[in-house]
């Protein structure tokens, strides 16, 4: 099983494999810094495709391992979600719910009005209703007259998905499904208990800041924020007149979002390079920029996610992860403005190449690969959210 | 984006300048009016009154006047303030032809010698008589010098703040703590006279600026207003990278702010930031949430904004506030007014029979007029509004002459004329005309590397552009 992501920042191929225990292990992890991507979207084909061979060459070679079909991941900010209820009722002759029940409950849910060139992406069952009774797990078999289903349907532009699963097919790989990136992260990201507890994953990559909000062991709120650790690195480039590369590095060696956190007047030495004279800058300056760009990011998503109820609600509290997750004081950052705690995370359910599994860049990768276990697994653990393959008629 | 030419200018508008004056008496009061003069400043008189001719002469001043040809006979007061008040009182017209015409007065004097102690307090007097708003600047004397001389500081300080809308006092000793240990004592006597130069020269600049926010004489006498008229004064200027910081930092660091402690019990804090073309409103911001911390939610802030090309890069911060009673007499240990108010002094008796009436107490300013010269009472719209008792009374302006051929003290003449009016006109024209300055410049939105890609707008803002350009955070 091999998950691909193809981030703003890296292009990841990530080889598992399934243990009979229902354990996941990590085979071998292939990447390729990426280029021709822009917020999680690929606007130069032909790099992409260079940088997206170079990885899955790197891949291969790691693990051992010919790699002819990928769960690939998408994101991008033309993703968006929703929650709906569909409905069936049973024929008079019969009131045990079957199988074709189920289906037919989903395709119900989704004869909702999306914009003509939306598809869906993902119809993640939350509950099922069975005669009004509330809670149903898994009504196959159950006695009534009336089902009904409540989905978190998360659609996007048609186009743009294809455009992706396009890029992989000319390598050429088998796109076994496309999963929306963040759903991806939550399910190595977050255990049963804590989906149960309520919890928000919050995927901060290089390009777009997905987010997937768990209550009661079901997604209840997902998206997209095309605002990622590319965005800062722009800023700080831009505030600091500083070359990007250079910018980059400095984020990521000496950036922080806390501020007030150093001396007065801290200056920090930038060695010169080729093409770039040494400067001195102060590093409260640095940390400012930052921060005011993730404020500004979380303070976003905590609107949109306040638009419905459930942020109350989350016991587990907030999970971050993502290449930015590796900014120090995000996690202070996030508790502050959200006023939930808020943890750094990595991927957990999966052992193997422990620095890929610790490594928070890899949440979305190895979360695919999750993903493709539980599709390949007859019996999906409970409760785990079981996604409809959608793609399969267009390829 | 419309830009604004920058050759287009306003026609040039008559601004009306308020006239001032600063006075010094005596020998160390000399010695602060030459700091001021040589410091640069304009669009003020400097009158020197002392009884010594011979620093008289030395003195760059424009006007002088030497006190007591017969009493002292050009030579200084010996220490004596019984001298230095006969001297002053000897030579009264002298003085208050000085003093006419103007609406600001602004005394500086070293207090515990003869002449400083003795004829301050008479200046102040009489430029009070004149219809001036009248501010004086003293020093204290090191305790070293004995503590006869500090009485007798203490004394005219006292005498002083009766007459004085306010007192800006610097004590001597605190200026030690200003300078290096190391350095030469004339440097620390120079500390105090830098002090009071910089202080004057803030509140006229204060005064005279046409500022974007205006501060005016009402917000000044607001900022002033109490029993005691002892005031707090900080003046700050900086150029630095973080000039907004640097700037209050320095202001703060003033001797009578005593790091900002101070301000925590004032209920009136007046802030005047004034800066070249180049300040910005963020840097604005900064200062003023850095300053929040020193006050209570309860203090009023008066705020007044000024840009002043001749400031270049250079920012500067003036505060001003007042002590309440209460912490006055913590401050100064001893409570000087009752016990001074006793003295048999023509004058004092006056000023408590005054006393009796609260309301007139509490407003001052409104209170002295001289009819004998044509002054314009300038009393402000708030002072006017915060008394109404001075509304009625509608006869000719009544002159009801005293020994010394000063009016009584609870009356006031109820000719108005509509200078308030005209000058609350004149500040909003005044803030109406730098707002077109080009001050703060809209910077033009910048995508950096996403110059080329989808733009990101969210909740009508581009996502795009670093945060710090949107919020418009100086972050450099």
């Amino acid at each position: 099983m091999v998950g691909l992501e193809i981030g703003t920042s890296k292009i990841c191929v990530v080889v598992g494999e399934s243990r009979p225990d229902g354990t996941l292990k990590i085979l071998g992890v292939g990447q390729a810094p990426s280029r021709g991507v822009r917020k999680g979207e690929i606007v130069d084909f032909e790099t992409a495709m260079k940088c997206l061979h170079e990885a899955v060459v790197d891949a291969e070679q790691k693990s051992d391992v010919m790699i002819k079909s990928v769960y690939v991941a998408v994101a991008g900010s033309h993703l968006q979600s929703f929650n709906n209820r569909g409905c069936v009722m049973l024929p008079e002759d019969r009131d045990e719910i079957d199988e074709q029940d189920v289906e037919d409950v989903k395709i119900n849910a989704r004869e909702v009005s999306i914009p003509a060139q939306n598809a869906f992406l993902h119809s993640v069952i939350q509950h099922y209703q069975v005669d009004g009774q509330q809670g149903v797990l898994n009504p196959v078999g159950m006695l009534g007259q009336k089902l009904e289903a409540d989905f978190h349907i998360i659609h996007g532009v048609r186009t743009r998905i294809q455009n992706t699963i396009r890029c992989v097919k000319e390598l050429p790989l088998d796109v076994e499904d496309v999963v929306f990136s963040g759903l991806a992260s939550a399910q190595v990201v977050l255990t049963q208990h804590e989906k149960d507890l309520g919890a928000l994953v919050i995927d901060m990559g290089g390009g777009t800041t997905d987010y997937v909000l768990y209550s009661e062991g079901a997604v209840r709120q997902s998206g997209c924020l095309a605002v990622g650790g590319d965005h800062i690195t722009n800023d700080i480039s831009m505030g600091l007149r500083l070359p990007m590369a250079r910018a980059e590095k400095l984020k990521i060696e000496e950036g922080s979002c806390v501020l007030g956190n150093c001396l007065p007047g801290e200056m920090i030495l930038l060695k010169d390079d080729s093409g770039f004279a040494g400067k001195e800058i102060e590093r409260e300056t640095l940390n400012t920029i930052i921060h005011l760009r993730l404020r500004e990011a979380f303070e976003l998503l905590k609107r949109r996610l306040e638009e419905e109820p459930y942020l109350g609600y989350l016991g587990a509290g907030i999970f971050i992860t993502g290449g930015c997750s590796l900014l120090s004081g995000i996690d202070y950052l996030a508790a502050e403005i959200f006023e939930i705690p808020a943890n750094l995370t990595h991927a957990q359910a999966a052992w193997g190449v422990t620095s890929a599994v610790e490594n928070p860049q890899f949440s979305t990768a190895i979360g695919l690969v999750k993903f493709a276990q539980v599709m390949h697994t007859d019996r999906p653990p409970r409760g785990l959210s079981r996604f409809l393959k959608l793609f399969s008629g267009k390829r | 984006m419309i830009q604004l030419n920058k050759n287009y200018s306003l026609p040039e508008r008559l601004v009306e300048f308020i006239p001032i004056k600063i006075v010094s008496v005596g020998g160390a009061g000399l010695n602060a009016l030459d700091r001021i003069v040589l410091d640069g400043l304009e669009r003020a008189d400097v009158v020197a009154i002392n009884t010594d001719v011979q620093s008289l002469t030395s003195s760059v001043a424009t006007r002088k006047v030497q006190l007591g040809r017969s009493v002292s006979r050009g030579l200084g007061a010996g220490g004596d303030p019984e001298v230095g008040y006969q001297a002053a009182l000897e030579s009264a017209d002298e003085i208050r032809e000085a003093l006419a015409d103007s609406r600001m007065i602004f005394i500086c004097a070293g207090l515990g010698g003869g002449t400083g102690s003795g004829a301050a307090p008479y200046v102040a007097q009489a430029a009070r008589e004149a219809g001036a708003l009248v501010i004086a600047f003293v020093t204290l004397p090191f305790a070293f010098e004995g503590k006869r001389r500090n009485a007798q500081a203490r004394e005219a300080l006292a005498r002083l703040s009766e007459f004085a809308h306010a007192v800006v006092c610097f004590e001597n000793d605190r200026m030690g703590d200003l300078t290096a240990p190391q350095a030469g004592i004339h440097q620390a006597f120079a500390m105090g006279d830098i002090s009071i130069s910089q202080s004057v020269r803030s509140i006229v600049n204060l005064i005279q600026r046409p500022g974007l926010i205006r501060i005016g004489f009402d917000d000044l006498l607001s900022a002033l207003r109490t029993r005691n008229s002892r005031c707090l004064f900080g003046y700050g200027e900086s150029d630095s990278d973080n000039r907004a910081h640097d700037a209050l930092t320095q202001a703060l660091k003033n001797p009578l702010m005593d790091r900002g402690r101070m301000l925590a019990d004032a209920t009136h804090v007046l802030v005047q930031v004034a800066g070249g073309p180049g300040m910005t409103l963020s840097e604005v911001e900064i200062l003023m949430q850095e300053l929040g911390r020193h006050v209570s939610d309860q203090t009023q802030i008066l705020f007044g904004a000024v840009v002043d090309g001749r400031l270049g890069d250079r920012l500067a911060v003036t505060i001003i506030s007042s002590l309440s009673a209460e912490d006055e007499a913590t401050l100064l240990q001893t409570p000087l007014m009752p016990s001074i108010a006793s003295a048999a002094s023509p004058v004092r008796e006056r000023y408590q029979a005054a006393a009796h009436e609260p309301e007139v107490q509490s407003e001052e300013l409104t209170v002295q007029v001289q009819p004998l010269e044509e002054t314009i009472p300038f009393e402000e719209p708030v002072a006017a509004e915060a008394a109404p008792v001075t509304a009625p009374i509608p006869t000719e302006p009544p002159v009801i002459p005293t020994r010394n051929g000063e009016p009584e003290a609870a009356i006031r003449t109820p000719k108005e004329k509509p200078v308030p009016w005209k000058e609350e006109k004149a500040a909003a024209e005044k803030s109406a005309t730098p707002a077109k300055q080009e001050v703060l410049q809209f910077e033009p939105a910048t995508r950096g590397r996403f110059e080329k890609s989808e733009p990101t707008i969210i909740e009508g803002e581009d996502l795009d552009v670093p945060t710090y350009l949107r919020k418009h955070i100086k972050v450099k």
